[in-house]
């Protein structure tokens, strides 16, 4: 039971709590694995719990028009994911996958909201990671935006400044646009290919000439010589082997 | 019997050298026992990529033709000799003898002046295979329609036609390919080289010249800086066989080892 409470305190969104607390909470937790690339819920599913992932790391994704798989956001031990749906009763804005085998905790909507009632501390600590989360979109959706004029332009110029290596740690907006970023040189080639238009070469071949170089050739006097020569060659040749 | 392959090309610096050597490279690689002969005996070039020069070249094939020595007192092992060079390294061991011509300029300039006789270096080339028990003896020709390259295409097996995409050399070949069925060569097969990538269709290009020739194209090597910079120093194909240039070269090399 101590070794419990030990590990759910790792989750930011129980820090602060008293002991007792999150002796009651440990019983209304549940715990699930996932294996890498596992789904956890999709987008679209009706919400009825919020994860803390205790160990591991998830993806957040939305696949795009061809089935692609477009990386929003990653999240890793301490964080909280799927609280926004508890609150604003929307089906899941994006999917999760665990994007290395994952240890979640599960929290039931009711215990959720029974313990927003007894400790308005976690609606703080809450606030705060949802508001990192907003400025975190507001970042991406900036830089998103610079990016798509760029490319409207046809000035691509931003891509050799932003090698997707050279993006900081720190700024995991800046980190998620590596997807655009993907896009963007996929736009870009696509243009470039259409540039060079591979030209059609026409074999043009002056009939006359060469009619008139081969009748040379083969009129001179040698050339009927060397023709029975290379005969005699050939079944020599023949008789050799 | 072993086949004679002749490389050819109307014009100058279609890169036949390079191919002969190349080629050559690639059968003893795969096993065969393969001569190589020089007789560009007025511009000689195969040598170099071989790693032959003025100080480590011997007999030549100017004095067999003079009478100073047997053919194969010229052949020179490059399985046992030249095996240097990252590239040719790998034939360390391999069946592939060169005939080089001679690079000295008196030398040179007797044959110009004198010519050779071309019955003499025939019977040697026919001895060469003999004596080696060659699968195939490749030829690197001098370039145009003389009387010895004549000869030379008319006893050949196989005659490799090298054109670049361009309408001079379209012209050339032209003439070339008429020139061979008359001399009844029953294997034609013809490579181009020197293609700037993805400036033309190349798939197109490739449907006309083979129904404009009725031969097969069984190459479209590219243009390409990285060997122009080798400087025919070494054999491009063993030291870079995966570069873009060395894949269609095997190709060739495939067509030519295909034939019956
Ligand atoms: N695909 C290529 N791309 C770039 N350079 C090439 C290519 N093929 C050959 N070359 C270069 O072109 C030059 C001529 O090549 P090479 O000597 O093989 O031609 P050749 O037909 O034997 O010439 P010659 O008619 O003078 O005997 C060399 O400098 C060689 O390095
Ligand atoms: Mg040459």
């Amino acid at each position: 039971m101590n070794g419990e409470i030990i590990r759910l305190k790792k989750a930011f969104m129980f820090q602060g709590l008293p002991d007792e607390a999150l002796k009651v909470l440990a019983q209304k937790i549940t715990r699930q694995r996932l294996k890498k690339d596992e789904v956890l819920f999709r987008r679209g599913d009706s919400a009825q719990a919020l994860f803390i992932i205790e160990e591991g790391e998830v993806k957040i994704v939305r696949e795009d028009e061809n089935g692609g798989e477009l990386a929003l956001n990653r999240c890793g031990a301490g964080e909280t994911i799927g609280e926004m749906s508890l609150f604003d009763r929307e089906p899941r804005s994006a999917s999760v996958v665990a994007a290395a085998p994952t240890h979640v905790l599960e929290l039931k909507r009711e215990a959720f909201f029974e313990l927003l009632n007894q400790h308005p501390d976690v609606a703080v600590s809450l606030i705060r990671s949802l508001s990192s989360r907003l400025r975190f979109a507001s970042a991406y959706i900036q830089t998103a935006t610079e990016w798509s004029k760029k490319i409207a332009e046809g000035d691509y110029s931003f891509m050799e400044q932003n090698q997707p290596e050279a993006l900081t740690d720190e700024d995991k907006a800046e980190q998620m646009l590596f997807e655009f970023f993907k896009m963007a040189k996929g736009v870009k080639e696509r243009e470039e290919s259409l540039e060079r238009q591979v030209q059609k070469l026409t074999l043009v071949i002056d009939e006359a000439k060469r009619r008139q170089e081969v009748e040379e050739l083969t009129s001179a006097e040698f050339y009927s010589q060397l023709k029975t020569q290379a005969q005699k060659i050939r079944a020599q040749r023949r008789d050799r082997s | 019997m072993g086949k004679i392959v002749s490389i050819h090309s109307f014009r100058g610096g279609t890169g036949k050298s390079n191919a002969a050597a190349n080629l050559a490279a690639q059968a003893a690689l795969r096993g065969k026992r393969v001569g190589v002969v020089d007789t560009d005996i007025q511009s000689p070039g195969i040598h170099v990529l071989f790693g032959l020069d003025e100080t480590n070249m011997g007999a030549t094939l100017n004095d067999f033709l003079h009478g100073k020595c047997e053919i194969e007192d010229v052949a020179f092992s490059v399985g046992e000799k030249a095996a240097d060079g990252e590239g040719r390294k790998k034939l360390a061991g391999k069946d592939l003898w060169l005939i080089p011509s001679s690079i000295r300029g008196r030398e040179i300039s007797r044959v110009i002046r004198e010519g050779y006789d071309v019955n003499r270096l025939n019977e040697g080339l026919q001895n060469l295979i003999e004596k080696k028990k060659l699968d195939y003896l490749f030829i690197d020709t001098h370039p145009g329609l003389n009387e010895e390259t004549l000869l030379s295409i008319a006893i050949s097996d196989i005659l490799l036609v090298i054109l670049r995409p361009d309408n001079q050399d379209f012209q050339g070949t032209a003439v070339t390919v008429d020139i061979a069925r008359s001399l009844d060569v029953t294997n034609l097969l013809l490579m181009v080289n020197k293609a700037v990538p993805n400036k033309y269709d190349y798939n197109d290009l490739k449907q006309q010249i083979e129904e404009s020739y009725k031969a097969p194209l069984t190459g479209i090597l590219p243009l390409n800086f990285d060997i122009a910079d080798n400087a025919s120093k070494d054999l491009f194909s063993l030291r870079f066989p995966d570069h873009p240039w060395s894949r269609e070269l095997v190709k060739v090399a495939e067509a030519i080892l295909a034939v019956e």
